[in-house]
Protein backbone atom coordinates (compact mmCIF):
# COMPACT_ATOMS: atom_id res chain seq x y z
CA UNK A 1 0.00 0.00 0.00
CA UNK A 2 1.41 3.64 -1.24
CA UNK A 3 1.51 6.54 1.42
CA UNK A 4 -0.97 8.18 -0.51
CA UNK A 5 -3.54 4.93 -0.39
CA UNK A 6 -2.85 5.47 3.37
CA UNK A 7 -3.82 8.62 3.66
CA UNK A 8 -6.65 8.63 1.47
CA UNK A 9 -7.84 5.78 4.01
CA UNK A 10 -7.30 8.15 6.72
CA UNK A 11 -9.18 10.76 5.24
CA UNK A 12 -12.25 8.13 4.83
CA UNK A 13 -11.51 7.52 8.64
CA UNK A 14 -11.76 11.03 9.38
CA UNK A 15 -14.95 11.69 7.20
CA UNK A 16 -16.41 9.28 8.67
CA UNK A 17 -16.07 10.25 12.16
CA UNK A 18 -16.81 13.50 11.19
CA UNK A 19 -20.43 12.42 9.39
CA UNK A 20 -21.40 10.71 12.44
CA UNK A 21 -20.64 13.14 15.17
CA UNK A 22 -21.96 16.18 13.59
CA UNK A 23 -25.86 15.62 12.97
CA UNK A 24 -25.43 14.12 16.56
CA UNK A 25 -24.01 17.24 17.93
CA UNK A 26 -26.19 19.74 15.47
CA UNK A 27 -29.43 18.05 15.87
CA UNK A 28 -29.97 17.41 12.10
CA UNK A 29 -32.26 15.18 10.96
CA UNK A 30 -32.15 14.82 7.13
CA UNK A 31 -29.19 17.14 6.09
CA UNK A 32 -26.51 15.25 6.95
CA UNK A 33 -23.47 15.00 4.36
CA UNK A 34 -22.51 11.72 3.10
CA UNK A 35 -18.49 12.32 3.41
CA UNK A 36 -17.60 9.32 1.95
CA UNK A 37 -19.55 9.60 -1.29
CA UNK A 38 -17.52 13.04 -2.18
CA UNK A 39 -14.36 10.59 -2.22
CA UNK A 40 -15.51 8.26 -4.19
CA UNK A 41 -16.58 11.14 -6.62
CA UNK A 42 -12.85 12.35 -6.01
CA UNK A 43 -11.50 9.24 -6.85
CA UNK A 44 -13.55 8.71 -9.68
CA UNK A 45 -12.78 11.20 -11.31
CA UNK A 46 -8.91 11.44 -10.62
CA UNK A 47 -7.33 7.93 -9.64
CA UNK A 48 -6.52 5.06 -12.15
CA UNK A 49 -9.10 2.78 -11.90
CA UNK A 50 -8.07 -0.38 -10.15
CA UNK A 51 -6.39 1.89 -7.36
CA UNK A 52 -10.00 3.60 -7.41
CA UNK A 53 -11.81 0.89 -7.25
CA UNK A 54 -10.07 -0.22 -4.30
CA UNK A 55 -10.36 2.73 -2.14
CA UNK A 56 -13.71 3.07 -2.92
CA UNK A 57 -14.69 -0.37 -1.91
CA UNK A 58 -13.00 0.76 1.73
CA UNK A 59 -14.87 4.09 1.53
CA UNK A 60 -17.96 2.19 1.21
CA UNK A 61 -17.03 -0.22 4.05
CA UNK A 62 -16.78 2.38 6.66
CA UNK A 63 -20.09 3.85 5.45
CA UNK A 64 -21.18 0.29 6.14
CA UNK A 65 -19.84 0.61 9.62
CA UNK A 66 -21.38 3.79 10.77
CA UNK A 67 -25.07 3.02 9.17
CA UNK A 68 -26.07 -0.70 10.83
CA UNK A 69 -27.58 -1.41 7.09
CA UNK A 70 -27.92 -4.56 5.23
CA UNK A 71 -24.16 -5.40 5.27
CA UNK A 72 -22.37 -4.44 2.39
CA UNK A 73 -25.16 -2.15 0.90
CA UNK A 74 -22.61 0.67 0.63
CA UNK A 75 -20.02 -0.82 -0.28
CA UNK A 76 -21.85 -1.85 -3.38
CA UNK A 77 -23.01 1.42 -4.06
CA UNK A 78 -19.77 2.92 -3.60
CA UNK A 79 -18.09 1.00 -6.23
CA UNK A 80 -20.96 1.21 -8.43
CA UNK A 81 -21.04 4.97 -8.22
CA UNK A 82 -17.42 4.81 -8.96
CA UNK A 83 -17.60 3.04 -12.04
CA UNK A 84 -20.64 4.87 -13.30
CA UNK A 85 -18.95 8.25 -12.46
CA UNK A 86 -15.84 6.55 -13.79
CA UNK A 87 -17.69 6.26 -17.17
CA UNK A 88 -19.09 9.26 -17.49
CA UNK A 89 -16.23 10.64 -16.27
CA UNK A 90 -15.12 12.78 -19.59
CA UNK A 91 -18.46 14.98 -19.50
CA UNK A 92 -18.51 15.82 -15.96
CA UNK A 93 -16.25 18.67 -14.26
CA UNK A 94 -15.30 19.61 -11.17
CA UNK A 95 -12.96 22.32 -10.96
CA UNK A 96 -14.45 24.64 -9.50
CA UNK A 97 -16.18 24.27 -6.33
CA UNK A 98 -19.71 25.27 -7.35
CA UNK A 99 -19.12 21.82 -10.18
CA UNK A 100 -17.94 20.04 -7.32
CA UNK A 101 -21.16 20.47 -5.29
CA UNK A 102 -23.64 20.12 -8.37
CA UNK A 103 -21.98 16.76 -8.90
CA UNK A 104 -21.90 15.45 -5.54
CA UNK A 105 -25.72 16.65 -5.35
CA UNK A 106 -26.70 14.59 -8.23
CA UNK A 107 -24.60 11.69 -7.34
CA UNK A 108 -25.99 11.90 -3.86
CA UNK A 109 -29.56 12.17 -5.21
CA UNK A 110 -29.00 8.88 -7.77
CA UNK A 111 -26.41 6.92 -4.81
CA UNK A 112 -29.51 7.54 -2.40
CA UNK A 113 -32.37 6.59 -4.56
CA UNK A 114 -30.31 3.47 -5.10
CA UNK A 115 -29.81 2.11 -1.77
CA UNK A 116 -33.79 3.36 -1.42
CA UNK A 117 -34.38 0.81 -3.73
CA UNK A 118 -32.37 -1.93 -2.52
CA UNK A 119 -33.52 -1.28 1.28
CA UNK A 120 -37.33 -2.12 -0.51
CA UNK A 121 -36.00 -5.43 -1.41
CA UNK A 122 -34.54 -5.94 2.00
CA UNK A 123 -37.70 -4.87 3.77
CA UNK A 124 -40.67 -5.32 1.34
CA UNK A 125 -42.63 -3.34 3.72
CA UNK A 126 -41.32 -0.31 3.66
CA UNK A 127 -42.69 2.05 1.59
CA UNK A 128 -39.74 3.00 -1.41
CA UNK A 129 -38.08 5.76 -2.83
CA UNK A 130 -41.34 8.31 -2.91
CA UNK A 131 -41.65 8.22 0.47
CA UNK A 132 -38.15 8.92 1.35
CA UNK A 133 -37.36 11.97 -1.15
CA UNK A 134 -37.43 14.67 1.19
CA UNK A 135 -34.54 13.52 3.38
CA UNK A 136 -32.41 12.30 0.42
CA UNK A 137 -32.73 15.86 -0.77
CA UNK A 138 -31.32 17.52 2.18
CA UNK A 139 -29.04 14.70 2.42
CA UNK A 140 -27.91 15.63 -1.21
CA UNK A 141 -28.14 19.27 -0.42
CA UNK A 142 -25.45 18.90 2.61
CA UNK A 143 -23.08 16.39 0.65
CA UNK A 144 -23.42 18.92 -2.23
CA UNK A 145 -22.25 21.87 0.86
CA UNK A 146 -19.73 19.83 1.96
CA UNK A 147 -18.24 17.89 -1.35
CA UNK A 148 -15.75 21.08 -2.40
CA UNK A 149 -14.00 21.24 0.99
CA UNK A 150 -13.51 17.04 0.91
CA UNK A 151 -12.24 17.57 -2.82
CA UNK A 152 -10.15 20.61 -1.51
CA UNK A 153 -8.51 18.00 1.23
CA UNK A 154 -7.75 15.27 -1.70
CA UNK A 155 -6.67 17.79 -4.05
CA UNK A 156 -4.19 19.18 -1.46
CA UNK A 157 -3.43 15.83 -0.44
CA UNK A 158 -2.47 14.59 -3.94
CA UNK A 159 -0.50 17.83 -4.77
CA UNK A 160 1.80 17.30 -1.79
CA UNK A 161 2.33 13.51 -2.60
CA UNK A 162 1.97 12.70 -5.89
CA UNK A 163 5.75 13.65 -6.93
CA UNK A 164 7.42 11.76 -4.27
CA UNK A 165 4.92 8.94 -4.19
CA UNK A 166 4.94 8.19 -8.15
CA UNK A 167 1.07 7.18 -7.47
CA UNK A 168 -0.84 6.89 -11.10
CA UNK A 169 -2.90 9.45 -11.54
CA UNK A 170 -5.75 10.89 -14.03
CA UNK A 171 -5.81 13.91 -15.08
CA UNK B 1 -5.56 -17.22 -21.33
CA UNK B 2 -2.82 -15.08 -18.89
CA UNK B 3 -2.52 -12.55 -21.64
CA UNK B 4 -6.22 -12.28 -21.64
CA UNK B 5 -6.66 -12.01 -18.49
CA UNK B 6 -3.71 -8.70 -18.00
CA UNK B 7 -5.59 -7.64 -20.94
CA UNK B 8 -9.07 -7.00 -18.86
CA UNK B 9 -7.44 -6.81 -15.85
CA UNK B 10 -9.20 -3.90 -14.46
CA UNK B 11 -12.47 -4.59 -16.10
CA UNK B 12 -12.04 -7.47 -13.91
CA UNK B 13 -10.94 -6.22 -10.91
CA UNK B 14 -13.71 -3.95 -10.82
CA UNK B 15 -16.45 -6.65 -11.62
CA UNK B 16 -14.78 -8.99 -8.94
CA UNK B 17 -14.61 -5.38 -6.67
CA UNK B 18 -18.96 -5.09 -7.42
CA UNK B 19 -19.76 -8.56 -7.55
CA UNK B 20 -17.79 -10.41 -3.95
CA UNK B 21 -20.02 -7.41 -2.03
CA UNK B 22 -23.23 -7.97 -3.95
CA UNK B 23 -22.73 -11.06 -3.34
CA UNK B 24 -22.19 -10.85 0.49
CA UNK B 25 -25.19 -7.99 0.80
CA UNK B 26 -27.82 -10.74 -1.08
CA UNK B 27 -26.44 -13.59 0.94
CA UNK B 28 -27.08 -11.37 4.66
CA UNK B 29 -29.39 -8.90 3.30
CA UNK B 30 -31.69 -10.69 5.99
CA UNK B 31 -29.34 -12.24 8.36
CA UNK B 32 -28.44 -10.43 11.94
CA UNK B 33 -26.22 -8.29 11.87
CA UNK B 34 -22.44 -9.01 13.11
CA UNK B 35 -18.95 -7.45 13.55
CA UNK B 36 -15.93 -8.87 11.99
CA UNK B 37 -12.44 -8.95 13.13
CA UNK B 38 -11.74 -5.81 11.28
CA UNK B 39 -14.86 -4.20 11.88
CA UNK B 40 -14.25 -4.50 15.44
CA UNK B 41 -10.64 -2.79 15.23
CA UNK B 42 -12.08 0.06 13.31
CA UNK B 43 -14.82 0.57 15.79
CA UNK B 44 -11.81 0.48 18.30
CA UNK B 45 -10.17 2.98 15.91
CA UNK B 46 -13.56 5.09 15.43
CA UNK B 47 -15.60 4.97 18.94
CA UNK B 48 -13.28 6.68 21.09
CA UNK B 49 -12.32 9.81 18.78
CA UNK B 50 -16.17 10.09 18.03
CA UNK B 51 -16.80 9.64 21.85
CA UNK B 52 -13.67 12.10 22.63
CA UNK B 53 -15.44 14.86 20.04
CA UNK B 54 -18.88 14.56 21.23
CA UNK B 55 -17.81 14.75 25.10
CA UNK B 56 -15.59 17.94 24.13
CA UNK B 57 -18.22 19.73 22.95
CA UNK B 58 -20.83 19.01 24.77
CA UNK B 59 -18.49 19.66 27.56
CA UNK B 60 -17.81 22.94 26.13
CA UNK B 61 -21.42 23.71 25.72
CA UNK B 62 -22.57 22.34 29.22
CA UNK B 63 -19.74 24.70 30.69
CA UNK B 64 -21.31 28.12 28.54
CA UNK B 65 -24.73 27.20 29.57
CA UNK B 66 -23.90 26.84 33.08
CA UNK B 67 -22.52 30.17 33.03
CA UNK B 68 -25.56 31.67 31.49
CA UNK B 69 -27.72 29.73 33.64
CA UNK B 70 -25.89 31.01 36.96
CA UNK B 71 -27.39 34.64 36.22
CA UNK B 72 -31.03 33.68 36.68
CA UNK B 73 -30.25 30.44 39.29
CA UNK B 74 -32.18 32.36 42.07
CA UNK B 75 -35.47 32.56 40.44
CA UNK B 76 -35.12 28.59 38.44
CA UNK B 77 -33.85 27.81 42.29
CA UNK B 78 -37.17 28.97 43.76
CA UNK B 79 -39.34 27.62 40.73
CA UNK B 80 -37.58 23.79 40.94
CA UNK B 81 -38.39 24.11 44.80
CA UNK B 82 -41.70 24.74 44.16
CA UNK B 83 -41.53 21.98 41.39
CA UNK B 84 -40.35 19.39 43.75
CA UNK B 85 -43.11 19.97 46.30
CA UNK B 86 -45.72 19.55 43.69
CA UNK B 87 -43.37 16.64 42.28
CA UNK B 88 -43.61 15.02 46.33
CA UNK B 89 -47.19 15.61 46.60
CA UNK B 90 -47.56 13.28 43.33
CA UNK B 91 -45.18 10.93 44.32
CA UNK B 92 -47.41 10.28 47.29
CA UNK B 93 -50.33 10.15 45.92
CA UNK B 94 -48.76 7.65 43.42
CA UNK B 95 -48.07 5.92 46.20
CA UNK B 96 -50.83 5.06 48.07
CA UNK B 97 -52.43 4.35 44.44
CA UNK B 98 -49.30 1.38 44.11
CA UNK B 99 -50.31 0.56 47.29
CA UNK B 100 -54.38 0.32 46.08
CA UNK B 101 -53.03 -1.23 43.20
CA UNK B 102 -50.78 -3.83 45.01
CA UNK B 103 -53.83 -4.86 47.66
CA UNK B 104 -56.06 -5.24 44.54
CA UNK B 105 -53.62 -7.55 42.79
CA UNK B 106 -52.89 -9.65 45.81
CA UNK B 107 -56.89 -10.19 46.32
CA UNK B 108 -57.61 -11.04 42.82
CA UNK B 109 -54.20 -13.54 43.02
CA UNK B 110 -52.46 -11.73 40.16
CA UNK B 111 -49.36 -13.02 39.80
CA UNK B 112 -46.30 -10.24 38.15
CA UNK B 113 -44.76 -12.78 35.94
CA UNK B 114 -42.40 -9.58 34.81
CA UNK B 115 -38.93 -10.44 35.93
CA UNK B 116 -36.96 -7.69 37.49
CA UNK B 117 -35.44 -5.49 34.55
CA UNK B 118 -32.22 -3.60 35.06
CA UNK B 119 -31.52 -0.16 33.23
CA UNK B 120 -28.14 0.87 31.93
CA UNK B 121 -28.24 4.66 30.74
CA UNK B 122 -25.58 4.76 27.61
CA UNK B 123 -24.55 8.25 25.93
CA UNK B 124 -25.13 8.60 22.34
CA UNK B 125 -21.63 9.41 20.51
CA UNK B 126 -22.67 9.46 16.90
CA UNK B 127 -25.38 8.80 14.78
CA UNK B 128 -25.58 7.22 11.04
CA UNK B 129 -25.10 9.74 8.65
CA UNK B 130 -26.76 8.28 5.33
CA UNK B 131 -30.62 9.00 5.42
CA UNK B 132 -31.10 5.26 5.11
CA UNK B 133 -29.25 4.54 8.23
CA UNK B 134 -31.57 5.35 11.03
CA UNK B 135 -29.00 4.41 13.99
CA UNK B 136 -27.56 5.62 16.70
CA UNK B 137 -23.83 4.87 18.51
CA UNK B 138 -23.69 4.12 21.66
CA UNK B 139 -20.64 4.28 24.26
CA UNK B 140 -21.59 0.94 26.19
CA UNK B 141 -20.72 -2.69 24.61
CA UNK B 142 -20.88 -6.26 25.64
CA UNK B 143 -18.52 -5.23 28.54
CA UNK B 144 -21.35 -3.88 30.13
CA UNK B 145 -23.82 -6.16 29.75
CA UNK B 146 -25.26 -5.22 26.38
CA UNK B 147 -26.25 -8.03 24.00
CA UNK B 148 -27.69 -8.06 20.80
CA UNK B 149 -31.46 -7.14 20.75
CA UNK B 150 -31.91 -5.58 23.69
CA UNK B 151 -34.36 -2.63 23.61
CA UNK B 152 -33.53 0.70 23.94
CA UNK B 153 -35.82 3.33 25.73
CA UNK B 154 -35.71 7.16 26.25
CA UNK B 155 -37.95 8.54 29.20
CA UNK B 156 -40.54 9.72 26.40
CA UNK B 157 -40.59 6.08 24.99
CA UNK B 158 -39.26 2.76 22.97
CA UNK B 159 -35.75 3.98 20.86
CA UNK B 160 -34.96 0.71 19.02
CA UNK B 161 -33.20 -1.99 19.38
CA UNK B 162 -29.35 -3.13 19.39
CA UNK B 163 -28.26 -4.09 16.29
CA UNK B 164 -24.79 -4.88 16.64
CA UNK B 165 -22.70 -4.81 19.77
CA UNK B 166 -18.77 -4.50 19.99
CA UNK B 167 -16.85 -4.28 24.03
CA UNK B 168 -17.59 -0.47 24.22
CA UNK B 169 -20.13 0.36 22.05
CA UNK B 170 -23.00 -0.75 20.40
CA UNK B 171 -25.16 0.35 17.43
CA UNK B 172 -28.94 0.88 18.59
CA UNK B 173 -31.51 0.80 15.35
CA UNK B 174 -34.17 3.00 15.64
CA UNK B 175 -37.67 1.84 15.57
CA UNK B 176 -37.65 4.50 12.28
CA UNK B 177 -35.91 2.10 10.31
CA UNK B 178 -37.95 0.14 7.43
CA UNK B 179 -36.47 -3.31 8.95
CA UNK B 180 -37.92 -2.61 12.42
CA UNK B 181 -41.47 -3.49 13.83
CA UNK B 182 -42.66 -3.48 16.56
CA UNK B 183 -46.22 -5.24 18.53
CA UNK B 184 -48.18 -2.28 19.87
CA UNK B 185 -51.13 -2.21 21.93
CA UNK B 186 -53.47 1.25 22.16
CA UNK B 187 -53.82 2.72 25.54
CA UNK B 188 -57.89 3.20 25.16
CA UNK B 189 -58.92 0.23 23.32
CA UNK B 190 -56.24 -2.48 24.31
CA UNK B 191 -56.70 -3.13 20.15
CA UNK B 192 -53.41 -4.77 18.93
CA UNK B 193 -51.47 -3.71 16.00
CA UNK B 194 -47.60 -2.94 14.58
CA UNK B 195 -45.89 -0.26 14.63
CA UNK B 196 -43.50 -0.38 11.30
CA UNK B 197 -40.65 2.27 10.62
CA UNK B 198 -41.15 3.83 7.23
CA UNK B 199 -37.63 5.49 7.25
CA UNK B 200 -38.99 8.42 7.66
CA UNK B 201 -37.95 10.48 11.12
CA UNK B 202 -41.03 12.16 11.90
CA UNK B 203 -43.65 9.25 11.85
CA UNK B 204 -43.87 5.22 11.65
CA UNK B 205 -46.82 3.40 9.52
CA UNK B 206 -49.45 1.54 11.72
CA UNK B 207 -50.44 -2.05 10.21
CA UNK B 208 -52.42 -4.43 11.10
CA UNK B 209 -54.73 -2.64 12.97
CA UNK B 210 -58.22 -3.95 12.84
CA UNK B 211 -60.80 -1.58 11.11
CA UNK B 212 -63.46 -2.97 14.29
CA UNK B 213 -60.77 -1.41 16.87
CA UNK B 214 -62.25 2.11 16.81
CA UNK B 215 -58.92 3.81 16.24
CA UNK B 216 -59.06 7.69 17.20
CA UNK B 217 -56.42 10.18 16.41
CA UNK B 218 -54.32 11.31 19.45
CA UNK B 219 -54.78 7.54 20.75
CA UNK B 220 -51.75 6.36 22.79
CA UNK B 221 -49.77 3.38 21.56
CA UNK B 222 -48.14 1.31 24.19
CA UNK B 223 -45.72 -2.05 23.62
CA UNK B 224 -47.21 -5.30 23.36
CA UNK B 225 -44.74 -7.20 25.43
CA UNK B 226 -44.49 -10.96 24.68
CA UNK B 227 -41.55 -13.15 24.76
CA UNK B 228 -38.50 -11.16 22.23
CA UNK B 229 -39.78 -8.00 22.34
CA UNK B 230 -39.75 -4.61 24.46
CA UNK B 231 -41.37 -4.75 27.66
CA UNK B 232 -44.82 -4.34 27.77
CA UNK B 233 -46.20 -1.18 28.03
CA UNK B 234 -43.98 1.47 27.07
CA UNK B 235 -45.04 4.72 25.18
CA UNK B 236 -44.35 4.28 21.17
CA UNK B 237 -46.16 7.39 20.12
CA UNK B 238 -49.44 8.65 18.80
CA UNK B 239 -51.81 7.80 16.15
CA UNK B 240 -52.49 10.10 13.38
CA UNK B 241 -54.00 9.93 10.39
CA UNK B 242 -56.47 7.39 10.54
CA UNK B 243 -57.84 6.63 7.29
CA UNK B 244 -60.99 4.26 8.20
CA UNK B 245 -62.10 2.19 4.80
CA UNK B 246 -65.31 0.95 4.47
CA UNK B 247 -64.12 -2.43 3.86
CA UNK B 248 -61.31 -5.15 4.74
CA UNK B 249 -60.06 -5.80 7.82
CA UNK B 250 -57.27 -3.61 8.87
CA UNK B 251 -57.27 0.42 9.86
CA UNK B 252 -54.65 2.72 7.95
CA UNK B 253 -52.80 5.10 10.55
CA UNK B 254 -49.64 6.73 10.85
CA UNK B 255 -47.54 6.79 14.09
CA UNK B 256 -45.46 9.67 15.72
CA UNK B 257 -43.41 8.30 17.89
CA UNK B 258 -42.90 9.48 21.34
CA UNK B 259 -39.55 10.03 21.16
CA UNK B 260 -37.45 13.26 19.13
CA UNK B 261 -34.75 10.89 17.85
CA UNK B 262 -32.99 13.80 16.54
CA UNK B 263 -32.23 15.22 20.44
CA UNK B 264 -31.08 11.93 22.17
CA UNK B 265 -28.34 12.79 23.96
CA UNK B 266 -28.85 9.45 26.23
CA UNK B 267 -30.57 6.54 26.42
CA UNK B 268 -31.42 2.99 28.30
CA UNK B 269 -30.58 -0.08 27.34
CA UNK B 270 -33.02 -2.71 29.28
CA UNK B 271 -30.55 -5.46 30.59
CA UNK B 272 -32.72 -8.09 32.42
CA UNK B 273 -35.26 -8.44 29.02
CA UNK B 274 -33.85 -11.55 27.37
CA UNK B 275 -34.54 -10.87 23.68
CA UNK B 276 -35.95 -13.69 21.05
CA UNK B 277 -32.70 -13.09 18.49
CA UNK B 278 -30.12 -11.31 17.87
CA UNK B 279 -31.22 -9.03 14.89
CA UNK B 280 -33.86 -6.08 15.10
CA UNK B 281 -37.42 -7.07 15.25
CA UNK B 282 -38.19 -8.07 11.70
CA UNK B 283 -40.99 -6.64 9.73
CA UNK B 284 -41.82 -9.92 8.27
CA UNK B 285 -41.54 -12.44 11.54
CA UNK B 286 -44.34 -9.93 13.19
CA UNK B 287 -46.77 -10.06 9.97
CA UNK B 288 -46.41 -13.89 10.04
CA UNK B 289 -47.28 -14.04 13.33
CA UNK B 290 -50.69 -12.53 13.44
Amino acid sequence: MTLRNALVIAVCLAASIVEATVPHLFHLRAARADLLLSVVLYLALNDEVVQGAALSLAAGYLSDLTSATPPCLYTVLAVLTFVVVRLAGSAIKTDGGIQSAVVAFAASLIHSSLAAVLFYFVAPGSQGVLLQFVPLFWSALATAIAAPAVFSVLRRLDAKLVPADGATLVR
Amino acid sequence: MRSLLRRYREPVFVAFLLAAPFAIFAARARKPMSHTLLDRAILALTAPVEKAIVLGVNGVADAWHGYVALRGVREENLRLRREVLRGQAQAAAMAEVKGENDRLKRLLEYADRTSPTRYLVAEVIAVGASPHSHVLRIARGTADGVAQGAPVLAPEGVVGQIAVAATHYADVQLILSPTSAVPAVSQRTRGRSTVKGVGDFTRCKLEYALRTDDLQEGDLLLTAGGPGFFPKGLPIGRVVNVQKRPTGMFTAADVVPAVNFSRLDEVMVVLGHVPAGPSVVNASTVGAQR
